[in-house]
């Protein structure tokens, strides 16, 4: 502003020592807003990145889940350990550590220089306070997740010693869990005083509308970020989200449907990038009751789900086609590509139905409920039409995002389709969505066998024996699980190509703008 | 019974309400037969042919999971027939009866009832449809309901204007001096006068009834997937539209063209009904 200013005036001012003096002010204004103190590289940080994403209900890291409440909490605050797109634990505020033989001890060394937004500085302390409340909180997701935790401590001003009681191979990957953001030593406003030590600031928050921010001078790692601003514009629907980024109004769309996507490939201007993840569309049918607690019918049901074509026509061939299990190919070590769900065969799938008493005059007749959101509700279509081939009747209910999970609606009815985002290793879903009695179990799964499995895969430092575990787990779910997975979703983005560094992740939430920066004029 | 020979021969005579009549009775014999003249299923899903323009094969082209567009089109409009249809039927028995009741008999009642109808039409007619779909929840008897609710004051304050100019007319003053009961006056002496009015009004509502329907379909509410109710495949089609054009274009198209058909049909009624006077 100041610099436009500037040039007009020199424009009208043709001499004199006036002018000196102006172009002097100018001079030392720029290059006073332009220079962040770590690099002494003028202008280095330039533009704002305007991103669309979905209105946040939560600021409080303890309970954000949805992509854009991480986004903004992963830009104001800062994780311990961090994950790279490639899904590998990498330093953050910790700049090492070192686990211990017995694998129940890790020790972090923290990043020296670290300040809080508020002036103050970090140290230990605030380590240890952020996980005591993420693991003391009842009611939370962290609760459950840090269960195992006997002990946080400071070995040192900047040195954090974590003592499990027992061993948790993924502990790292536990430690960079969407919540696990570290707050300051006592804070408690965190849903609206936004003190972070994260690369941005917050300048100001529109609830349903946006949120600004701007970069943080006083970041930590030299260099970062690259960008002067950041803007969060919240928008209720991917079209318009789409529609605002091809008119111009936002730099970055990450959420939009395949055929949205199809859209934007061609489009001048722009660049789309789509990235397998291990997110999924989860179908799955309460075990725990009527018509589920019979095993022939999800088993029908699987046999009349032609994958083939939902990855064509709902996918239109992104990601990769799924097998019923969370383990997907992208857990390359773990993921057995040989363990398939039987091919499609609609003769043997009604005559299970028939075996299970289901047969013309008395059809099984099941809601299939699904959120309105993503290709959600056109895989709801197809499996329509695939299962009645089979001879159920299947009517679709389509409900709002919030209608779906309100009053954990999700969890009580039989017949549902649920988004799972993408993690960066698979014993989460296990965790949270199989073993009986989990937090999220919507299917009602209760199956020892399986929970043994599960309980090996996530303790045993030995790998092999984890491999195998998976492989059992594998198999298990393909022949008696209570869920259907059609597909692993990709991820999609498309961003001004004025803008470079871009890096998507595969949980959208967690994609970092600290590399990303301006390249326009 | 409404429209005598010579009025239907008048009807057909002017190209406008020929062209409307014409268009309305070819989406009547789309609504009876159309099980019957589409070439696949509402849900029929042809993977094969997923995403394809109009062709020889399919007239309208397929949708993005390989339905036929033309079949849902032509399966469609029995929905939007019935729905708009039977909800005018509601809204103009009921506003009838209210409003020749309230016309009749004046006083507080009158005052009353036409002070609650101007609160009912002081809202938007959309706006009404969705408060009134988010208590009763979504389903198609609740459609029907709210297109009642929706156009009853209308239909109420047309029938009640014509009974006011009626009935102090000395037929039926006999009627009331000869002692004839309340509904035999309303009915046999004052409803024969109100029926044009009400014939031509009943023709304009079901017009905007369709339109009611077809924009309910569109935001999603009281409509399921896979129904092929013209409004809902619009909204589908949104997010295909650069893409696949014609998903949106024909049921689109549709809804205009059975909307402009009903309404050069009414215009044509008003003009026999009523005479030119009151275009």
């Amino acid at each position: 502003m100041f610099t436009q200013l500037c040039t007009r005036s020199r424009g009208l001012l043709v001499s004199g020592l006036f002018l000196l003096l102006l172009l002097v002010a100018c001079g030392s204004t720029s290059e006073s807003n332009t220079t962040s103190p770590q690099t002494g590289d003028e202008g280095a940080r330039r533009g704002t990145l305007r991103v669309a994403m979905q209105p946040i209900v939560n600021a409080d890291p303890i309970a954000i889940s949805s992509d854009s409440e991480v986004l903004v909490a992963n830009h104001v605050y800062d994780y311990l350990v961090d994950i790279d797109p490639q899904s590998n634990p990498i330093p953050r505020l910790a700049t090492a550590w070192q686990i211990s033989a017995d694998g129940r001890q890790y020790t972090f060394t923290l990043a020296q220089g670290v300040t809080w937004h508020d002036g103050s500085s970090f140290s230990a302390a605030d380590v240890i306070w952020t996980f005591n409340r993420l693991r003391n909180t009842a009611g939370t997701p962290t609760a459950d997740l840090y269960a195992n935790i006997a002990s946080v401590t400071a070995t040192g001003d900047l040195e954090v010693t974590f003592t499990l009681q027992n061993p948790n191979p993924f502990f790292l990957y536990d430690l960079s869990d969407n919540h696990a953001l570290i707050l300051k030593n006592g804070t408690t406003d965190a849903s609206s005083s936004f003190n972070g030590t994260g690369p941005f600031k917050v300048v100001s928050y529109a609830p349903e509308d946006r949120i600004i921010l701007q970069a943080n001078d006083a970041y930590f790692i030299p260099g970062q970020p690259k960008l002067a601003g950041l803007e969060i514009i919240f928008f209720n629907e991917d079209n318009a989200a789409v529609d605002a980024l091809r008119g111009g109004q936002i730099d970055l769309a990450m959420r939009m449907s395949s055929s949205l996507f199809e859209t934007l490939k061609n489009e001048p201007g722009i660049i789309a990038i789509d990235v397998p993840t291990n997110g999924f569309d989860l179908v799955r049918l309460r075990a725990d009751r009527a018509p589920g607690n019979d095993p022939r019918v999800i088993q029908a049901l699987r046999l009349a789900t032609d994958r083939q074509a939902i990855f064509n026509v709902v996918q239109q061939g992104y990601g990769a086609i799924g097998n019923d299990t969370p383990i997907g190919p992208l857990y390359a070590a773990y993921h057995d590509p040989t363990i398939q769900p039987p091919a499609r065969d609609v003769a043997a799938a009604r005559a299970l139905l028939a075996a299970a008493g289901y047969d013309a005059s008395n059809p099984l007749r099941l809601t299939l409920h699904t959120p309105d959101t993503g290709n959600r509700p056109n895989l709801a279509v197809v499996l329509k039409q695939q299962w009645e081939e089979a001879g159920a009747q299947i009517t679709v209910s389509v409900e709002p995002e919030s209608v779906y999970y309100g009053d954990d609606g999700w969890l009580e009815v039989d017949l549902g389709i649920t988004g799972w985002g993408s993690r960066p290793y698979p014993q989460f879903y296990l965790d949270v969505m199989l073993i009986s009695g989990a937090q999220w179990n919507e299917a009602h799964f209760a199956n020892a066998e399986f929970d043994a499995l599960a309980r090996t895969a996530g303790t045993t430092l030995n790998e092999q024996e984890r491999i195998a575990a998976y492989r059992d787990i594998q198999r298990l779910l393909v022949e008696r699980g209570p869920v259907i997975i059609p597909y692993y979703f990709a991820q999609f983005a498309a961003i001004r190509e004025t803008f470079s560094g871009f890096e998507l992740k595969a949980f959208a939430g967690r994609t970092d703008f600290r590399n990303v920066s301006y390249v326009g004029p | 019974m409404l429209l005598p020979h010579f009025a239907v021969r008048k009807l057909a005579s002017t190209p406008a309400s020929a062209l409307g009549g014409t268009i309305v009775l070819m989406f009547l014999l789309l609504a009876l037969f159309g099980p019957l003249i589409a070439p696949y299923g509402l849900n029929e899903q042809l993977y094969d042919e997923a995403r394809q323009p109009p062709s020889a094969a399919h007239w309208f082209g397929t949708d993005h999971l390989g339905r036929d567009v033309f079949s849902r089109v032509v399966l469609g409009t029995r929905d939007v027939l019935a729905l708009a249809g039977l909800g005018t039927l509601l809204a103009v028995l009921s506003g009838a009866s209210l409003g020749l009741l309230s016309g009749y008999l004046g006083g507080w009642f009158d005052e009353i009832l036409m002070r609650f109808f101007d609160s009912l039409l002081a809202l938007p007619a959309m706006l009404l449809a969705l408060l009134l779909l988010g208590t009763l929840g979504p389903s198609a008897s609740s459609i029907l309901l709210v297109i009642a609710v929706v156009y009853t004051p209308i239909v109420a304050r047309v029938a009640r204007s014509v009974v006011l100019a009626v009935k102090s007319k000395a037929y039926v003053e006999a009627a009331r001096i000869q002692g004839e009961s309340l509904a035999r006056i309303l009915f046999r002496e004052i409803l024969p006068a109100v029926l044009p009015a009400l014939a031509v009004e009943a023709s304009l509502r079901f017009s905007y009834a369709i339109f009611l329907v077809a924009s309910l379909g569109f935001l999603g509410v009281g409509v399921q997937p896979p129904s092929p109710n013209w409004g809902l495949m619009v909204s589908e089609a949104r997010q295909h539209v650069s893409q696949l054009p014609w998903m949106m274009v024909y049921p689109a198209g549709a809804i205009a063209l059975l909307v402009i058909g009903v309404n050069l049909l009414a215009d044509g009624l008003k003009r026999v009904i009523m005479g030119n006077d009151y275009l």
